[in-house]
């Protein structure tokens, strides 16, 4: 009885959860509860969330408009007579993040649903229990210092906020109205960047950003990391184009490309043509394969060489149940509804069908064995 | 109270502790010299740390010492040159260059590292250091006699002598604010810091969180928390992103600095109590005494 009684109690415990786990983690992709949690059943009280390895944290990113315009941080009110509460561009904020990691360069532990505030995990006293992670105050300093500092290299507190009891000459209100006018311009993405390089041979690099973005499904965070500001408003920009090693230059390269080995597949003489499957391996994937990324069919983590072009290498032997002939524009008859694909294409690559072997009198486009139909895509 | 079982006595100073327990033994005054499991301490994250020197100034404010309009602390150019602790300033910032990313400057406060077996302590001659449970290593004024042997024997430099009031010699040293921490406040300094690259807590916890940094964030940081065994462990501990000997750290081994100070000292006092210690040391006895009185009278 008694054990009975434990696995209805347990039974309920899971239930329960997972009930909540909906309602607090509305889309899960993929993500299990012990990503973050060490325990079974966390609950509000007790999340036991695990220590923050921050570049571990699940992270999703949600538009900027999504967030709060301007936010008046007003917390440590009645712990500080020294500083006046801090008039925050929340909306200007996330958008300058799209350069240098979105939502989660704050927002660093981010589980999908609605955002988690700093103040949910970072404790609004110092004087406190769990000291593994910074109290409120010291986690928002952290979060804007990391910046700010690399803007100006001070760190006058009174950038941000203003100092009680002294004089003003802008009221909090002005102040908060003037800052939900600032928002940051959006950030236009190049096509092609031509790069000149001092080599001797292959000067030339021809980086189309727009082919790694929408082929190669590049995010802007896949390349673009802690860059801040001073990146595109350096007031004085030689001391960013200060002599970088061969290796700094080539960082942002090296994360996808073998840049210690063949140049010459990026360094030429002129500018480049951009990306074509057909025209580097030979392989035309325009008709067909043109629609999904690399990695469905390269699925070998950096490695895009060495496939085999043929159909069976990826599709397995093609039947009638696992290929629906119209989409190759031609609807069978019944006739030929009935044979095997290989009677008709017998190259490997399943192209131009051969009708000799039957039809000593009909020939591939000329005869059609069915229907002619617009292709789709 | 901490249970028995909880404190490890400190060999070193236990005499001079048991003798003034001894003779207060009316007053529940805390006990002295202990190494209690439950001790604070501070972790200082050099790669945290700012440089704003708002410790500094809060630092000054708490302990009524002369302190400049807090505007003032925002003046960077005090980093040319290395600053030590002093009479006028109990913690000081100083200022290192940061070879991998200049823009972030390595920045390190300095104050007395409150020593698990403080080498001040069992060199003051009049007892007058003491290491209390909580971790804060202290002192009492009015049993010093200026002597100076805990300038000499402490191995970071840190107590500093006051010139100024000859006729009442003090030394002066970062007392982990002993006053505030007393009515349950913060530190001056680890309240004010906005980044909390100083975190005051139980001294356990602390090391703990810091080995966990570490594991985290094994490119942030070297893999060593400097005070968790220098001389026999300190209350203040820290951790940075390179050698804390390039930080001006001192080299120092895993042994308590005491056990070099006490030969010293007890070479030099085995048969001979110097005449102005054994008046102070008297005169301490009266003044318990006294106090005891005080305390009997009010009792009734
Ligand atoms: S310890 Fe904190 S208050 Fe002191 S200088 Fe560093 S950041 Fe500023
Ligand atoms: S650092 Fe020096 S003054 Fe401070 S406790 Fe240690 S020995 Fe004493
Ligand atoms: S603990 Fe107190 S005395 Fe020591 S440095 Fe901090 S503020 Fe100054």
């Amino acid at each position: 009885m008694k054990t009975r009684m434990l696995i209805f109690f347990i039974c309920c415990a899971f239930i329960i959860n997972a009930q909540t786990q909906k309602k607090v983690h509305p889309n899960l992709n993929g993500i299990t509860c012990k990503t973050c949690h060490s325990c079974d059943i966390p609950t509000k009280e007790n999340p036991c969330v695990i220590p923050c390895p921050r570049e571990k944290m699940v992270s999703i990113d949600q538009s900027p408009e999504e967030g709060p315009l301007v936010l008046t941080i007003d917390k440590f009110k009645k712990q500080t007579d020294i500083y006046a509460p801090v008039i925050f561009s929340h909306r200007l904020h996330a958008e300058m993040s799209g350069m240098s990691g979105g939502c989660k360069m704050c927002h660093h532990y981010n589980p999908p649903g609605q955002v988690i505030g700093c103040s949910d995990c970072h404790e609004l006293i110092r004087k406190r229990t769990d000291v593994s992670k910074p109290d409120l105050k010291g986690a928002y300093h952290r979060q804007c210092m990391e910046c700010h500092r690399t803007w100006s290299g001070k760190v006058e507190c009174e950038s941000c906020h203003t100092i009680n009891g002294k004089k003003q000459e802008t009221d909090s209100k002005t102040l908060i109205a003037k800052s939900e006018k600032r928002i940051h311009p959006k950030i236009i993405a190049p096509t092609i960047l031509k790069f000149n390089t001092p080599k001797a041979t292959g000067k030339v690099v021809t980086f189309y950003h727009s082919q790694h973005v929408d082929l190669f499904g590049l995010e802007c965070q896949s390349c673009h990391t802690n860059e801040s500001c001073v990146k595109c408003h350096a007031k004085d920009k030689t001391a960013l184009l200060k002599a970088k090693t061969t290796e700094q230059k080539h960082a942002v390269c090296s994360s996808c490309h073998n840049t210690k080995q063949n140049c010459s597949s990026c360094h030429f003489n002129s500018v480049q043509e951009g990306f074509n499957h057909a025209v580097k391996t030979g392989f035309d994937i325009s008709k067909f394969h043109g629609k999904i990324s690399c990695s469905t069919c390269h699925t070998e983590k950096g490695k895009f060489t060495g496939l085999n072009s043929e159909c069976i290498n990826c599709h397995g032997k093609w039947t009638q149940e696992n290929f629906q002939h119209k989409v190759t524009g031609v609807i069978l008859d019944e006739t030929h509804q009935a044979l095997e694909c290989t009677d008709c294409h017998q190259e490997k690559n399943y192209s131009k069908p051969i009708c000799s072997s039957c039809h000593e009198d009909k020939s591939f486009p000329k005869n059609v064995p069915g229907k002619l139909i617009k292709k789709n895509g | 109270m901490v249970n028995q079982s909880r404190r490890d006595f400190l060999k070193t100073a236990a005499l001079a502790g048991t003798a003034v327990t001894g003779l207060s033994s009316k007053t529940k005054a805390a006990p002295k010299n202990i190494l209690s499991e439950d001790r604070m301490g501070v972790l200082v994250d050099t790669t945290v740390c700012i440089g704003c020197r708002k410790c500094e100034w809060a630092c000054k404010t708490a302990h009524n010492l002369e302190t400049p309009s807090i505007e003032v602390y925002d003046d960077r150019s005090v980093f040319q040159t290395m600053r030590r602790p002093n009479s006028k300033s109990l913690t000081v910032v100083n200022e290192y260059k940061n070879s991998v990313e200049e823009k972030f400057p390595i920045n390190v406060k300095v104050q007395c590292m409150h020593c698990d077996h403080p080498a001040c302590v069992s060199a003051c001659i009049v007892g007058a250091f003491s290491k209390e449970e909580n971790g804060s290593v202290i002192w009492d004024t009015d049993k010093c006699i200026g002597c100076r042997y805990c300038m000499v024997a402490c191995p970071f430099q840190v107590p500093a002598f006051e010139f100024e009031s000859a006729l009442k010699p003090d030394i002066k040293k970062c007392d982990f604010c002993f006053e505030r921490t007393k009515e349950g406040k913060l530190p001056a300094c680890t309240e004010i810091c906005p980044v909390e690259a100083v975190t005051y807590g139980q001294r356990e916890d602390l090391v703990k969180a810091a080995h966990q940094k570490i594991k985290n964030y094994p490119d942030r940081y070297i893999n060593r928390v400097f005070g968790e065994y220098e001389v026999g462990g300190t209350s203040w501990i820290y951790l940075a992103s390179k050698e804390f000997e390039k930080l001006d750290f001192p080299k120092l081994g895993k042994d308590p600095a005491p056990g070099v100070s006490e030969a010293i000292q007890h070479g030099i006092f085995a048969y001979f109590v110097p005449p102005v210690a054994l008046y102070a040391l008297l005169g301490g006895v009266m003044w318990i005494n006294k106090n005891k009185k005080k305390s009997e009278n009010e009792e009734i």
